[in-house]
């Protein structure tokens, strides 16, 4: 018989590789969606026919027990979630609500409906906020610094606290940033891949960015779906750290797409202060040591060529 | 001029010991009562006529900006909370709608009203749970073991986020805990006393409790909300731990609590598992010496006085009226 996935935030870009990851291996894969007037499914259309998608939200329980009930999933990835962290100031109580509060319910509907099934929650790095050590492991002391980071640390908890409470198999993915051809366009390193493309192509002239000195740990996003699933497939139910273990600038970031299109970053890119978030982080290096050891995860794409797909993406959807 | 306080959860334990203390400096203290005031029935008529009283819910984010704009507070001490951590497991999300982003939407009002004033978190030990560090302090880290906590924990950082990014005057004190005659009869020390003074009067024959071994850092109420006023003073908001400092067994407590009455506790109480917790935190006990220094606070009610102030006002309440 064939496993039975749920995902939640299916339409996202995670949700979308993890549903070509699942479809790839038998899985028969349901998504959540949230019901809306027009349907946000760029990112699935490819795989619509193969998906079962069930209309709920993270904010509604009695959407979240029927989901689990129609799908009998064995295995439930919660990927829903605001994700943006800079608008997690702007819409701070919604952003608790679904990011924080939303995974209690779908624990809940899980316990209810078929405690059995394994659980992954979508943790974050930016849990770690005002780092305490580098890098960040499995064991570092979280100290959030955004309304986001507050929500995740929370969901974190509370499936940690099922899985104590409860048994059930309830595991933390702390992922750190992990990017692709299907990032929002309101994440920096899509906004300067977009932008790349369309200042290559004659459309802009210029990029306004915060701070430029921010270091992030950037992996790709089919690399670490991967991971997810490999958590759900270990022995029992535990926490990791998937990053790449490596720090780039967005400076540097900046750098190596300009030039695979030829340009000069420092001619384009401007520092504009409205995009500086109320407190920043700082510097976010996963260890991915744990998965590595105990899952045998390892991202395979590099900084440069993740850059590089993305640009080569922007470039190919913008000369259309 | 007056100052003017706005408390959340202002009819329940702490709130009842810190509108006192505002009123005995002169605040003109704004009580939120919330939507079950049904059990504080006592403390609200106590303070009747003492207190402007204001309808809101920390659920609902109209009538909290609401009670700031009436209170026009420049201090806010939220109190409000769903306290209990064993029904936590069974109203997880309850918990969290108030404990958690209740709190953010008291800030989110404050920042939007009144963001000058200054703002008290009633952030709780709970946080630590099986945490390694002992005793804890403001800088152990945080391993939640329940709803409760995992909220409480919410709240904490939520806290320190507004603080950080908008540099509001919001502090934390990390209570441990603090019992006294007004602590609700669900907590176990309360539920000691009362039932050992039902004991004495032949009220009841036994007293059934979950796990005897749980240890707690167990302070007097009353001068744990000196510590809270104290932190709203100071120049600079910051975290505290509130705490006596020593631990002891929910046993210990019941021999103390027994004996005052010259009885035998291991005659009357009754182990019951249905009382254990899904899972437990052990040991208990915080390190305030940040919060002595700094504030320059100081406890001053010891164990056996909290007990034993606690015995006499059950028996006071309890016994058949001369």
């Amino acid at each position: 018989m064939s496993r039975k996935a749920l995902i939640t935030g299916i339409t996202g870009q995670d949700g979308s590789y993890l549903a070509e990851l699942l479809l790839g291996k038998g899985y028969e894969v349901y998504g959540l969606v949230r019901r809306a007037a027009t349907p946000s499914t760029e990112r699935i259309n490819h795989i619509l026919d193969r998906l079962t998608l069930i209309t709920g939200e993270m904010t509604d329980q009695t959407s979240l027990i029927d989901a689990v009930e129609k799908s009998q999933a064995d295995e439930v990835y919660n990927l829903a979630a605001q994700s943006f962290v800079g608008d997690s100031w702007t819409v701070p109580v919604s952003t608790g609500d679904v990011d924080g509060l939303g995974v209690t319910r779908i624990l809940e509907a899980v316990r209810r409906v078929k405690p059995e099934a394994r659980f992954y929650q979508a943790a974050t790095s930016e849990m770690y906020g005002k780092v305490h050590e580098v890098p960040q492991t499995e064991s570092t002391p979280f100290h959030p610094r955004s309304p986001y980071g507050v929500a995740k640390v929370y969901g974190f908890f509370i499936t940690q606290n099922y899985r104590e409470s409860y048994g059930m198999y309830a595991a933390n993915g702390i992922l750190f940033n992990h990017e692709s051809p299907r990032r929002g366009l309101e994440f920096v390193t899509r906004k300067i891949t977009d932008r790349v493309a369309r200042i290559k192509l004659g459309h802009a002239d210029n990029l306004h960015l915060g701070n430029l000195e921010s270091q992030r740990d950037w992996g790709f996003a089919g690399d670490y779906v991967e991971g997810m699933w490999r958590i759900l497939q270990a022995a029992g139910p535990d926490d990791y750290v998937l990053a790449t273990g490596e720090t780039h600038s967005v400076r540097e970031f900046c750098e190596v797409a300009f030039s695979h299109v030829g340009l000069d970053y420092q001619d384009h890119v401007v520092v504009d202060p409205q995009f500086v978030r109320p407190a920043e982080v700082e510097l976010l290096l996963g260890s991915p040591a744990k998965a590595k050891e105990k899952l045998g995860w390892v991202p395979e794409v590099s900084f440069r060529e993740l850059v590089e797909m993305m640009v080569d993406a922007d470039v190919e959807r913008l000369s259309r | 001029m007056t100052k003017r306080a706005l408390i959340t959860g202002v009819a329940g334990q702490d709130g009842t010991y810190l509108t006192q203390l505002l009123l005995g400096k002169g605040y003109e203290v704004y009580g939120v009562t919330g939507p079950y005031p049904g059990g504080f029935a006592e403390t609200v008529a106590h303070n009747a006529g003492r207190v402007f009283w204001l309808d809101a819910d920390l659920t609902d984010m109209k009538s909290l900006l609401a009670a700031v704009d009436a209170s026009r507070p420049d201090e806010v001490y939220n109190f409000a909370a769903q306290s209990s951590v064993g029904s936590s497991w069974t109203e997880a999300i309850a918990t969290t709608e108030v404990n958690a982003v209740g709190v953010l939407r008291m800030l989110e009002a404050l920042r939007q009203l009144r963001p000058d004033a200054r703002f008290f978190q009633a952030s709780s030990a709970e946080m630590f749970g099986n945490s390694a560090e002992m005793p804890q302090r403001e800088t152990t880290p945080l391993h939640p073991r329940s709803p409760y906590a995992a909220s409480k924990t919410y709240a904490f950082h939520i806290v320190g986020s507004y603080r950080e990014s908008y540099g509001m005057h919001a502090s934390s004190g990390i209570m441990f805990n603090h019992e006294s005659p007004l602590r609700g009869l669900h907590f176990v020390t309360r539920k000691i006393t009362d039932g050992a003074v039902r004991c004495k009067l032949d009220l009841a024959s036994e007293l059934r409790l979950g796990n005897l071994d749980a240890k707690r850092d167990w302070g007097f109420a009353g001068d744990y909300v000196e510590a809270i006023w104290l932190m709203l003073q100071q120049e600079q908001p910051d975290d505290y731990v509130v705490a006596s400092g020593q631990a002891h067994t929910v046993r210990e407590f019941c021999d103390a609590a027994f004996s005052y009455l010259g009885l035998d506790y291991t005659e009357f109480v009754k182990v019951d598992p249905a009382f254990f917790r899904p899972v437990d935190v052990n040991i208990f006990y915080g390190d305030a010496t940040k919060a002595r220094r700094v504030l320059g606070w100081e406890p001053n009610v010891g164990f056996e006085e909290l007990v034993e102030m606690m015995v006499d006002a059950d028996m006071e309440r309890l016994s058949p009226q001369a």
